[in-house]
């Protein structure tokens, strides 16, 4: 026999809901337990969608469950928030996706609950309109954003041009990203390898704003894509892959990637920069420098690996200054919940202000690395100014030979925050400071 | 260790009758451990002899997601059943077909485990119904024959048509 679908749904839900693990961490294992790829793409849509809508489904179950269940029974929680996301936003029978998640109960070995399920998502369909739009009278729950981001983002985001900024990010978080690929300019061209993917029927374009991306039209599993193997290319968002530009390392340059783990733009700064004198790659994690190496090796890259503290350079800092710092710094990830929408889930309030101290703390600790007339790029998968405007700000408060300079970034991208969605990018902040001989 | 071929319907091999087991040795045991490897390979949570082209009344199943439960049955018998259930099932001999099926709620099986022992086990939930389709699969039925025959028809066109591209 198979596992169930819908179990192994239940069970990854739990893990991120209840036990706040990251839906990254779990998925690929929880889906190893599917056998059939229609069935197992099917589950990873209802996992990823639970998730992103996750607030308003909770909205909508609320008023359909007479008390909660008991710690123990989360997985029927779980069970029927998926079969809700089901009704609400897959087009499959509805009476299909009923029996489905009823049936899953008896998989989940809680035959008890088969009535209860049964008798929620009927009442839902019985019911649907009023109750979505009682869910919906509740912001929070109509953009399935907790209470705290959408004030954060409210606040730093409050104009815009059709609608305010903060309501576009809110639903540009909660839209499917685009996958992005990056082409190893040491492999292949651009266009050469867009000829690829036509010559194999895949459909895709190229990137406005990074002279390397391709975006597909539709997702696809990167191992089937032409040239992976081969290394000619992987994959990144167009926002991530505008730092290999705004670096503008040269050769012969001493280039210092801080917080490289997994290692993509350590490779892209490799690829279109062929005769750097070394890029050292530096990561906390010797398991995370692991994956570092195996991206090197695929696309036939070379660093100097080493596994430190970016805070503490005194533990691992040979004394040779550096020409470029990248410092891709350690973020809340609002700039991808679209790509990790268990981050509105998993990340507090609280967590804003300890990643901004870890960031301040890193651009302090890296800044005498680099040579005078040197470049450090700042950037944040975020589109909190408290990680990226404020940080830049404060640092430079205290620096008087940090000089920011422009950015070639897209015109609407102010003050150096591409806002998510925007060009179909992730949300990133940028910095490029220049350190001038004091 | 070794990973076994699994049998796929419409293979006239499923239709076997499986033979009990006169003696639980070394050659049993070896079975035991490459059919439960085979099974988290597929990845499947029960697996009967027959579906690897073998004649004996083996089967294994780890109904826990840490895939740290195994559970091997020897010489299985149904001894009681009561009540009815009705559950999504799916196969490892009939690749990405999942349809309902009517079975009993609980069941008691009576079996050798991979020492040779003899014990009894009550069971229900999802536990029986693996059981019961398992134990399906040593008599040479599949969980696709308790399908209206329309059902069935199709099925088994979809399984040829794989097989012709896939072979």
């Amino acid at each position: 026999m198979t596992a169930n679908t819908r179990t192994v749904v239940a069970y990854t839900l739990v893990q991120v809901l209840e036990q706040r693990k990251s839906l990254s961490e779990v998925l690929a294992p929880q889906l190893a337990h599917i056998s059939a790829p229609r069935e197992r793409s099917l589950a990873q849509e209802i996992c990823y969608g639970v998730l992103r809508w996750h607030l308003r489904l909770e909205a909508v179950l609320g008023r359909l469950l007479r008390a909660p269940f008991k710690e123990r029974d989360k997985d029927i929680h779980c069970l029927l928030l998926a079969g809700l996301y089901q009704l609400i936003y897959l087009r499959l029978p509805a009476h299909a996706a009923v029996d489905a998640t009823v049936e899953a109960t008896l998989a989940l070995d809680k035959g008890w609950a088969r009535g209860v399920v049964n008798a929620v998502l009927r009442h839902y369909l019985r019911d649907s309109e009023r109750l979505l739009a009682a869910a919906d009278a509740d912001e929070c729950a109509r953009l399935a954003h907790p209470t705290w981001l959408l004030e954060l983002l409210k606040q730093a985001w409050p104009h815009g041009h059709n609608l305010p900024s903060w309501q576009a990010i809110a639903a540009a978080n909660n839209e499917r990203a685009p996958m992005c690929l990056r082409v190893n300019m040491r492999r292949t061209t651009r266009a050469e390898y867009l000829a690829q993917l036509q010559a194999s029927g895949i459909a895709a374009h190229a990137t406005l704003y990074s002279p390397q991306g391709v975006t597909l039209e539709k997702p696809a599993g990167v191992e089937g894509l032409p040239g992976f193997a081969a290394g000619e290319m992987s994959v990144q968002d167009e926002g991530a892959q505008l730092a290999a530009g705004l670096l503008a390392a040269e050769p012969g340059e001493r280039v210092l990637d801080a917080c490289s783990a997994p290692g993509g733009k350590a490779c892209h700064i490799l690829e279109t920069t062929p005769a750097l004198l070394e890029l050292v790659a530096l990561d906390n994690s010797a398991a995370r420098l692991a994956r570092v190496q195996e991206n090197l090796d695929r696309l036939g890259l070379a660093a100097t690996l080493v596994e430190g503290d970016a805070g503490a350079p005194q533990t691992w800092w040979d004394g040779r200054p550096f020409d470029r710092i990248l410092l891709d710094a350690p973020c809340s990830g609002t700039g991808v919940i679209r790509r990790h929408p268990d981050i509105k889930w998993l990340r507090r309030a609280t967590d804003i202000a300890a990643a901004a101290q870890a960031q301040q703390r890193l651009l302090r600790a890296l800044w005498p690395l680099l040579k005078p007339g040197g470049v450090l790029l700042y950037a944040v998968c975020s589109v909190l100014p408290q990680e990226g405007e404020h940080q830049v700000r404060d640092f430079m408060a205290g620096q008087p030979n940090a000089r920011a300079e422009p950015l070639a970034l897209p015109a609407d991208a102010e003050g150096g925050t591409i806002l998510t969605g925007s060009h179909g990018m992730d949300g990133f902040h940028y910095a490029r400071l220049r350190k001038g001989y004091l | 260790m070794a990973l076994l071929n699994i049998l796929h319907f419409p293979d006239p091999r499923l239709r076997n009758k499986a033979l009990p087991v006169a003696q639980v040795d070394d050659a049993v045991r070896t079975l035991v451990d490459d059919m439960l490897e085979t099974m988290y390979d597929a990845p499947g949570i029960g697996l009967a002899a027959t579906q690897v082209n073998v004649a004996k009344r083996v089967v294994v199943m780890d109904l826990s997601l840490e895939k740290n439960a195994p559970l091997c049955l020897i010489n299985p018998e149904i001894v009681s059943r009561s009540g009815t259930e009705e559950m999504e099932e799916g196969c490892l001999s009939v690749p990405g077909v999942y349809e309902t099926v009517q079975r009993a709620e609980r069941v008691t099986v009576r079996a050798l485990d991979r020492d040779g022992k003899p014990f009894e086990l009550d069971s229900d939930g999802l536990l029986a119904v693996c059981i019961q389709h398992e134990i399906d699969h040593l008599e040479g039925k599949l969980f696709v024959d308790y399908l209206s025959e329309l059902k069935r028809t199709r099925v088994r066109k979809r399984m040829e048509k794989v097989r012709q591209h896939t072979l």
